[in-house]
C-alpha cells in the first residue's frame, strides 16, 4: 500500500526533483570510479573512459529505475501514444493511404450496418413488440391472403394461443371542406388496434368497443400530423367533423404520436366494420388482416395449430368453398421485412469484403513498413529498449492510427447514410430511422479495434523473431524478407485479387440484369405518354352510370384539347402492380381440378386504351364501343394467358372464360382479342395471365387515364389538370407523371442494390490494386541488388521482366481461379436479384476476369519497370 | 540472482553503516568475493523498490574524501525486514543444500 503510494506520489509531482537527484547520484557515482581508476594510477582520460564502461548504459539504468517509480504500464503507454503520434507525422503519405483505406472500409461497413440495424435487428417500437403476430389466411394457391370477417370473429372469440386480437385494413377517402379536394390515406382498424400498437391520444379518446359495432355513429381517430395540416391544430377539434367520401365523421381523438404501422402514412383511423356481406358469408374476403398478440410462453407454431382447429371446426359446421384455407401466421418483425434478409445479406457481405480487402491492404503495408523500420528497432533495441516493449510500441502505433480511420470512418458513414437513405427505393420498413446510434458506434468501435489488432498483430507474428544483432549488421532488407513474411504477402494479393473478382462479378450480374430489365419491350410504346391517375370520391359517383359518365366527359374533353393525340382509360395500368386476381377457367377445355384452378390478373379498359398504348393486338379486336353494360360480356386476354391454353392465340377468339372457374359462381366471357404481355407488376417482374374487361361493363372509380401526347409530355400536363378541374374540382389528383417515370419506378430497388455493390466494387478493385502494388513493389525493392547482379552479369530486359513477372503472373492466376471459383459461391446471393440471365452468367464472369486483369496490370507495371532500370553500378556501390 | 535477492544484500550491507551505492555495489562485489557483478542497471531500481517501502532512507551527505553522495541507511522497519528475510534465506539455503548434497 505504502510502494503504491509512493508511486502515485511519484508520478504527481515529485519525479522532477526524483529525476534530477537521481542524475547526480549516478555522477557521483561515476565520480567515485574515475576517483578509484586515477588512484590505480590511469590517465585522466583513460580513467574517466573506463569507468564510463565499468558504470554501464546510464540511459538504460535511468530508464529502468524510473520505471520502479510509476505504473510502468499508464506511464509508458503515454509515452507509447506519444511515439505513435510522431510516427504517424512523420510517414504522412504512409498514415494517409492506412486512414483513408481504412475510413472507407469501416465508413461503408457502419453506413450499411445501421439499415441493417434499423431494418433487421431494432426491436419493433410497440410493448410487446416480440410477440405481436400478422396473421391471414392461406390456401394452396396462396400464401398470406386476407381474412374474412366471420372467420376473423371465431377466431378472436375462441383461441388460446392470444392475448389480443386486432383487425385492420387500409383505404383511400377523399376529404373535401378543407380547400381543395384531397385524396387522404385511411386505416380501418377494430378498437384493439391502439393497445396493442401502444398508442396514445392527446386530445380527447381513441377507439373503444363501442365503436367497433355497426350502428354507432361514423368516427375518426386522426394522427397528429392530419391534425396540425387540415386541422390546423384546433385544440376543440373533439367533437366537430371532417368530411370524408361525403360522409361526416366525428372526430374523436388525436392520436399523440402515430405507432407508424402501415408502410405508407396515414392520414387517421376509422372503426372497421363488417358489411353485410362479410358479416353473413364466412368467404367474403375483403383486404382485412389481422394482428395478434400471443400469450406469453406460447409459440407461433402452437398458435397455428390453435386458429386451424378453429378453421377446422368450422368447416363442419359452416361448409364452404373455402374449407380448405389454413391460418397464415407470422411474426411481425419478418412480416414486415420479408425477403429484405436476403438483400441486408448481399449489401453486408460486400462491404464485409470491402473491409476485408483494407485490412490486408494496411496488414501488407505494415509488413513492409516493419522491414523498412527494422533498423530504427534494432538500434533502440541497442540503447535499452525492451523487445516486449517495442511490440507494445508497434501496436499502439497501429492501433492509434486505426482508431483515427475508424474516426474518420464514422464520419464517412454520416454522409454515406444520409445518401443511402435518399437513394433508397420506398417501402422499406424503418429505413429512414437509421442513424448512427449507439448500438451502430459500437458495432463500429469493436470493428476498428479487431481490424486495428489483426493489422496490427500480423506483421508481429509473421515476422518472426527478430535477431537484433543480425539486422543491424546487414543493415538491410531484414525481417520482412523471410519466408514466412514473403508467404503471407503473396497469399495477401492472392486474396485481394480474388475479392476484387467476386464484387465485379456480382454488381456485374446486377448491373446486367439490371440493364437488361431496363431495355426490356413493355409491349406498349411509353414515349409521348401520361398517366393521370384518379379516384373519385364515392358521395356523387356511387354508380357505374355516374363513373362511366364522368370518365366518358373527361376523355372527350381531353381529347379535344391541343397536344394531345389520344386518350384511353385502364383501371390497373403497367407497373401499378396487383390490382386483383381471381380464379378462372376455359369453359371449352376440360375442368381442372379442385386445387388447380387458375389465377389471373384483373382489369378493366376502354377501346380506346389499346390504341393509346400502342399495344400489338395478336388476335381478335378490341372490345369495341357497342359492348355495353346490357350486351352479353366478352373480354381481351394477353398472350400470357391465351398462351397457356392455346398453341395459337388466334384460336383463342370466340372461346369462353369462366371466372371463378368450375367450382365458384362467376360470369362467362366471350373472347374476343388478344394482346401482347405489358409488365403488370414491373419491368423486371415475369409476365402474368391478364383479363381486360370493357370498362363499360365493368367500371370502377379508380381509374388512370392513358394520354399520347403529339409532343412532350410536360406541355400537356397544366392543360390535363385545367380540364379535370372544369369538371369537377372535388377529384383529387393522385398522380399526373409520364408513364416512362411509372415504369422506371418500378426498378428503383435494383438500380440502387446494383448501384451500391458497383460502388463496392470500384472500391475494391482500387484497394486491390494499390495492394498489390504494394507488394510487388517492395518485393521489387527488396530484390534490387539481386537484379542488379543479375543486370551487370548479362541479363537482358526480357530476362529481368521474365523472373520478376513470373512471380506478379503466378499471383495474377492464383487470385483469379480463387475469384471465379467464389464467384461460383456468391451467386447464390444474388440469385433473387437475377434477371434475364443466369446467376453464373459466364459473360459477366468473363467481365469480372477480364476486368479484374488492368487492375494487376496496372499495379504491376510500377514495380517491374523499376526492377529493369535498376541501375546496376549505382546499386552495387551503395552495397 | 534469484528474485528479491538483491534487496536482502542491499539491505545487509546498509546493516553495517549508511553507505552510498557506489559503496554498496562495492561491498557486494568483495563480499561475495567477485561472485556477484551487481549491475548498476538492477543495483539503482532495487534501491527505489528499497526506498518506496520505507525500508531505507536516503540522505545527502558528504563523503570522507570530501564528495557529496546519497546515503542510504536502514530504517526501524527495514531492519525488521533484515531479520525476517535472513531467517528466511538461511532456511532456503539449508533446504537446498540438503536437497543437492550427494547421496550417502
Amino acid at each position: 500500500m505504502q510502494a503504491w503510494w509512493s508511486k502515485v506520489q511519484n508520478i504527481f509531482g515529485r519525479r522532477r526533483t526524483l529525476a534530477s537527484e537521481l542524475d547526480e547520484e549516478m555522477e557521483s557515482h561515476l565520480q567515485f570510479l574515475i576517483e578509484e581508476n586515477l588512484e590505480m594510477g590511469m590517465a585522466p582520460d583513460e580513467a574517466q573512459t573506463a569507468a564510463r564502461r565499468e558504470f554501464g548504459n546510464a540511459n538504460s539504468v535511468r530508464e529502468r529505475t524510473v520505471e520502479s517509480w510509476q505504473f510502468p504500464s499508464l506511464e509508458s503507454l503515454v509515452q507509447d501514444l506519444h511515439y505513435a503520434l510522431r510516427g504517424v507525422f512523420r510517414t504522412p503519405a504512409f498514415s494517409l493511404v492506412v486512414i483513408l483505406t481504412l475510413a472507407v472500409g469501416i465508413g461503408a461497413n457502419t453506413a450499411i450496418f445501421s439499415t441493417v440495424y434499423a431494418v433487421l435487428l431494432k426491436p419493433l417500437p410497440y410493448p410487446y413488440g416480440e410477440r405481436l403476430i400478422w396473421l391471414g389466411e392461406s390456401n394452396a394457391k396462396a400464401t398470406g391472403i386476407s381474412v374474412t370477417w366471420l372467420n376473423f370473429q371465431h377466431w378472436r372469440t375462441e383461441n388460446r394461443s392470444f392475448d389480443a386480437m386486432a383487425g385492420f385494413q387500409n383505404a383511400d377517402l377523399t376529404l373535401t371542406g378543407h380547400g381543395q379536394a384531397v385524396l387522404t390515406h385511411a386505416a380501418l382498424v377494430t378498437s384493439e388496434f391502439f393497445q396493442l400498437t401502444g398508442s396514445h391520444p392527446t386530445l380527447g379518446r381513441l377507439f373503444l368497443e363501442a365503436d367497433d359495432s355497426v350502428q354507432s355513429p361514423a368516427t375518426v381517430v386522426v394522427s397528429d400530423t392530419f391534425w396540425s395540416r387540415f386541422l390546423s391544430s384546433d385544440p376543440q377539434v373533439i367533437g366537430k367533423s371532417i368530411t370524408l367520401n361525403g360522409s361526416a365523421y366525428e372526430v374523436v381523438g388525436v392520436l399523440a404520436r402515430d405507432p407508424g404501422f402501415f408502410p405508407r402514412p396515414v392520414d387517421y383511423y376509422l372503426p372497421l366494420r363488417p358489411s353485410a356481406a362479410q358479416a353473413a358469408k364466412r368467404d367474403a374476403h375483403g383486404s382485412l388482416r389481422l394482428l395478434g398478440l400471443l400469450k406469453p410462453g406460447v409459440t407461433l407454431a402452437q398458435a397455428r395449430s390453435d386458429l386451424n382447429t378453429i378453421l377446422a371446426r368450422l368447416a363442419k359446421a359452416d361448409p364452404g368453398p373455402e374449407d380448405d384455407h389454413r391460418v397464415y401466421a407470422q411474426f411481425l418483425a419478418s412480416e414486415l421485412t420479408d425477403g429484405l434478409n436476403n438483400v441486408f445479406a448481399m449489401l453486408m457481405g460486400s462491404v464485409g469484403l470491402v473491409l476485408f480487402l483494407a485490412c490486408a491492404n494496411i496488414a501488407s503495408l505494415l509488413l513492409i513498413r516493419m522491414t523498412t523500420r527494422a533498423r530504427e528497432m534494432a538500434v533502440r533495441t541497442a540503447i535499452g529498449a525492451g523487445r516486449g516493449r517495442l511490440a507494445r510500441q508497434l501496436v499502439t502505433e497501429t492501433l492509434l492510427i486505426t482508431a483515427i480511420g475508424g474516426s474518420a470512418g464514422v464520419l464517412l458513414a454520416r454522409a454515406g447514410l444520409k445518401l443511402l437513405t435518399n437513394l433508397a427505393p420506398s417501402g422499406i420498413p424503418r429505413l429512414s430511422e437509421a442513424s448512427l446510434n449507439l448500438p451502430v458506434m459500437i458495432f463500429a468501435g469493436i470493428l476498428t479495434l479487431a481490424v486495428g489488432l489483426i493489422c496490427a498483430l500480423a506483421p508481429i507474428f509473421s515476422s518472426g523473431r527478430i535477431n537484433m544483432s543480425i539486422l543491424l549488421k546487414e543493415g538491410g532488407t531484414g525481417s520482412g524478407s523471410n519466408r514466412i513474411g514473403h508467404v503471407i504477402r503473396g497469399s495477401l494479393v492472392v486474396a485481394e485479387i480474388a475479392m476484387a473478382v467476386v464484387l465485379l462479378f456480382t454488381s456485374g450480374i446486377l448491373l446486367r440484369s439490371l440493364w437488361l430489365a431496363e431495355t426490356v419491350n413493355p409491349g406498349f410504346d411509353s414515349g409521348h405518354l401520361l398517366a393521370l391517375e384518379l379516384q373519385l370520391p364515392s358521395g356523387r359517383y356511387e354508380t357505374d352510370p355516374a363513373i362511366l359518365a364522368f370518365y366518358n366527359r373527361l376523355e372527350d374533353q381531353l381529347r379535344t384539347k391541343p397536344g394531345v393525340e389520344s386518350v384511353g382509360i385502364v383501371n390497373c395500368p403497367p407497373a401499378a402492380g396487383d390490382c386483383g386476381d381471381w380464379w378462372y377457367s376455359i369453359a371449352e377445355k376440360p375442368a381442372p381440378s379442385r386445387d388447380d384452378v387458375p389465377l389471373t390478373l384483373l382489369n378493366m379498359a376502354d377501346p380506346q386504351y389499346f390504341s393509346t398504348m400502342r399495344m400489338r393486338l395478336i388476335a381478335g379486336r378490341a372490345p369495341s364501343s357497342d359492348n355495353r353494360a346490357a350486351s352479353p360480356p366478352v373480354a381481351v386476354i394477353n398472350q400470357e394467358l391465351a398462351h397457356a391454353w392455346w398453341k395459337d392465340a388466334r384460336s383463342a377468339i370466340g372461346q369462353h372464360i369462366k371466372l371463378g372457374g368450375p367450382y365458384m359462381k362467376g360470369p362467362v366471357l366471350e373472347i374476343v382479342g388478344v394482346v401482347a404481355n405489358v409488365p403488370q407488376l414491373g419491368l423486371d417482374s415475369p409476365p402474368l395471365p391478364e383479363i381486360y374487361f370493357p370498362s363499360e361493363q365493368r367500371a370502377s372509380s379508380g381509374m388512370v387515364l392513358a394520354i399520347r401526347t403529339l409532343g412532350d409530355t410536360a406541355s400537356v400536363i397544366s392543360s390535363v389538370a385545367k380540364t379535370l378541374a372544369s369538371i369537377d374540382s372535388d377529384v383529387p389528383i393522385q398522380s399526373l407523371k409520364p408513364f416512362d417515370e411509372r415504369l422506371g419506378a418500378t426498378l428503383k430497388q435494383r438500380r440502387f442494390i446494383a448501384l451500391l455493390l458497383a460502388i463496392f466494387a470500384g472500391i475494391a478493385v482500387l484497394l486491390a490494386a494499390i495492394g498489390c502494388y504494394g507488394v510487388l513493389n517492395f518485393w521489387v525493392r527488396s530484390r534490387k541488388q539481386e537484379i542488379a547482379i543479375r543486370i551487370a552479369m548479362g541479363a537482358g530486359v526480357s530476362a529481368i521482366l521474365r523472373r520478376t513477372g513470373r512471380q506478379v503472373a503466378v499471383l495474377g492466376a492464383l487470385g483469379l481461379a480463387i475469384g471465379i471459383a467464389g464467384s461460383f459461391f456468391a451467386s447464390r446471393w444474388v440469385g433473387s436479384m437475377v434477371f434475364g440471365i443466369t446467376a453464373h452468367d459466364p459473360i459477366v464472369l468473363c467481365f469480372a476476369a477480364i476486368a479484374a486483369l488492368p487492375m494487376i496490370t496496372a499495379a504491376a507495371a510500377m514495380p517491374l519497370w523499376r526492377a529493369v532500370r535498376i541501375s546496376p553500378i549505382e546499386t552495387l556501390h551503395e552495397a | 540472482m534469484l528474485q528479491g535477492t538483491l534487496e536482502v544484500l542491499i539491505l545487509r550491507c546498509l546493516k553495517l553503516q549508511a553507505n552510498h551505492a557506489y559503496g554498496i555495489s562495492l561491498f557486494l562485489q568483495q563480499q561475495s568475493d567477485s561472485e556477484f557483478l551487481v549491475d548498476n542497471g538492477s543495483l539503482y531500481p532495487a534501491i527505489q523498490r528499497l526506498l518506496q517501502r520505507k525500508w531505507i532512507a536516503g540522505q545527502w551527505k558528504t563523503s570522507p574524501n570530501g564528495r557529496r553522495a546519497r546515503y542510504y541507511s536502514l530504517t526501524a522497519a527495514g531492519r525488521k525486514e533484515l531479520l525476517r528475510a535472513t531467517s528466511k534465506w538461511q532456511r532456503f539455503a539449508v533446504a537446498m543444500a540438503k536437497i543437492l548434497a550427494p547421496e550417502g
